[in-house]
């Protein structure tokens, strides 16, 4: 770079400017997002076509529109909110129940010292390197043994179970952080480790429990293989299966599929548009558990 | 790995309390985890349908039955092809795409990033059946696509030709995790020296060298962690590949995860099963153990 002390004086300035509309970078951002949106899009205007519409126009806007098809899917049979209803208490008891666990253990991982803490500790997170994928046969085997085929709760345990080693990973590194300063304040004034970790602790904690949340229902919500061996019976899919099952049941009308995939997308549209900026905060952190 | 980072002022607690309060994450963990981790091990050297004990051994019969079998061999020969389209196609698309949206920005940006982020947040089971239509023989892309380009009445169903079938749902999860990644390289683009890039533009650096030698050396731990999550991923993929075909057509789209299903699970064949679920954990372990070793240590050194 020969010239690299005459740049600065043509150079500089221009890049403290502000720049103008970025134009080509616009561009290519618009067209790269008309691509990538598209399958949603033909989705969406497909629930408000009638099937022979979907046919002779796949692509268009829909004409003339129509709502028969999300009546139907809403309305009579109503299997729709069957699977709503499964996936959300599944869900909801899924992270209630991997929150009080690591929260309980977090504490104790982190604030009580005891013999064989460290090896507790690495045991759970050892857990980290297990995807369910590889234990699902012998799952299925214990859930059987224990009378758990067919029902939610098997699932539930399950999707619990397998969430602890990173919500513990993430809840005791956050108290781990807390400082000790608050706890020996509590012990001073007489308080034991269950006062310092409920009034002290937990409250400090929204920040992790928003993580946890975030990452077990979406795991919770969109996970497929265990409540398909898990559950047999239609009354308790979830969306997931429900929506598999129904796409086999109606493999021509497919502006019933779209309608029903449509409706299956807006709970998890609504809630990622409220949460974004935590859900990116926690499958970020979720990520970069290495 | 925990330190007493503290003089302790008072001891809070004690054994017993604590061993109550890990008890449930405990009882739950091992029951549903490290039980079924571990019998997977054990019954993988069986030949056992899952009902009575396992006694008929086989020792390392069903690995040896394993590699005898075409489809086990087309199930680990499209994994590896999903691992090698997901770090040479799927992250420099996320790069780029983080690039484009993920720093000075334009109006409508966050509108850009969440309709690319957006793909991920959807159960994968409906992101198959979109794509199924987007693949209709009849009416789908490739088919309106060819007709465009004048083959009047053809008809292209990707998904029911063996040849073609796997190539068509790599591009669905190359549209599927493509938003991950830009989100973890967004986060990562955070963190490059703004001083330093200015200081390369000053020197007469273009923008393909600035990326090349000042953007991508800043985000390296990013790059690490975003390869390590692909191949995991790879390596685990289900719910796509079975809601746009379940292995088929004639298992040309079989992965580990659906070999397992269809060859172990729909048989009732707990033994055979259980040891292709081993060998996808040994390919997972063999990773991350050579990855830690080579690449994330070699990180924490430079």
């Amino acid at each position: 770079m020969a010239d690299s002390t005459a740049r600065p004086i043509s150079g500089a300035p221009q890049a403290r400017t502000r720049r103008r509309f970025p134009v080509v970078r616009f561009s290519v951002t618009a067209v790269l997002a008309a691509i990538i949106f598209f399958p949603v899009y033909t989705n969406l205007m497909g629930g408000f076509k009638t099937n022979g519409q979907v046919f002779a126009d796949p692509f268009g806007l829909p004409r003339p529109f129509t709502l028969d098809a999300f009546a139907s899917i809403l309305g009579r049979s109503g299997e729709f909110w069957h699977f709503f209803y499964n996936s959300t208490l599944i869900a909801a008891a899924t992270i209630l129940l991997t929150l009080a666990a690591s929260l309980a253990a977090g504490i104790a991982l982190s604030r009580i010292s005891f013999r064989g803490r460290s090896t507790l500790y690495n045991f759970f997170v050892m857990g980290l390197m297990f995807p369910l994928t590889v234990a699902i046969l012998p799952l299925y085997l214990q859930l059987r043994d224990f009378g758990l085929l067919g029902s939610r709760l098997g699932v539930i345990l399950a999707e619990a179970a397998f969430s602890l080693p990173l919500s513990i990973f993430i809840i005791t590194g956050f108290f781990r952080e807390i400082p000790w300063e608050l706890q020996d304040a509590v012990a001073i004034d007489g308080g034991g480790i269950m006062t310092f970790a409920v009034r002290v602790c937990l409250p400090l904690s929204t920040p992790v429990i928003t993580t946890v949340t975030i990452v077990t229902l979406i795991m919770s919500w969109n996970q497929f293989l265990l409540p398909l061996i898990v559950l047999s019976d239609a009354d308790s899919f979830t969306i997931p299966l429900g929506v598999m099952q129904f796409q086999g049941q109606f493999t021509t009308g497919w502006n019933l599929i779209m309608a029903f995939v449509t409706v299956s997308i807006v709970p998890v549209a609504l809630f990622y548009i409220f949460l974004q900026r935590y859900i990116v905060a926690g499958l970020t952190a979720g990520a970069t558990k290495g | 790995m925990i330190g007493h980072q503290r003089k302790k002022l008072q001891t809070m607690g004690s054994g017993p309390v604590a061993l109550l309060l890990i008890a449930p994450a405990f009882v739950l963990f091992t029951l549903f985890v490290v039980i079924p981790v571990i019998q997977a091990g054990y019954y993988s050297v069986f030949h056992w349908n899952g009902m009575g004990p396992a006694s008929d051994f086989r020792g390392l019969g069903n690995f040896r039955q394993m590699t005898q079998h075409p489809v086990f061999a087309t199930a680990l020969q499209n994994n590896l092809v999903l691992i090698v389209v997901s770090l040479v196609v799927q992250l420099p698309l996320a790069f780029l795409l983080a690039m484009l949206v993920g720093r000075r920005s334009f109006p409508g940006v966050m509108i850009f990033r969440s309709i690319f982020f957006f793909p991920y947040v959807l159960a994968e089971i409906v992101t198959g059946i979109i794509w199924k239509f987007i693949y209709h023989p009849q009416v789908g892309v490739p088919t309106m696509l060819a007709r465009l380009f004048g083959a009047d009445g053809a008809q292209i169903g990707l998904l029911g030709e063996p040849n073609a079938a796997f190539s068509a749902i790599l591009v669905v999860v190359v549209w599927k995790y493509l938003g991950f990644h830009m989100i973890l390289y967004i986060a990562g683009l955070q963190g490059v020296s703004k001083d330093l890039e200015d200081a390369a533009v000053v020197d007469g650096a273009s923008k393909l060298q600035v990326v090349r030698h000042v953007i991508i050396p800043s985000i390296r731990n990013t790059i690490v962690i975003s390869v390590f999550l692909s191949v995991i991923g790879s390596l685990n993929i289900f719910d796509v590949v079975w809601a746009l075909g379940q292995g088929g057509p004639v298992h040309s789209t079989e992965t580990l995860v659906t070999y397992l299903y269809n060859f172990g699970f729909r048989r009732f064949a707990f033994g055979y099963g259980s040891a292709v679920a081993v060998v996808i954990f040994l390919l997972s372990f063999a990773f991350n153990f050579l990855y830690q070793r080579f690449i994330v240590r070699e990180q924490t050194n430079g």
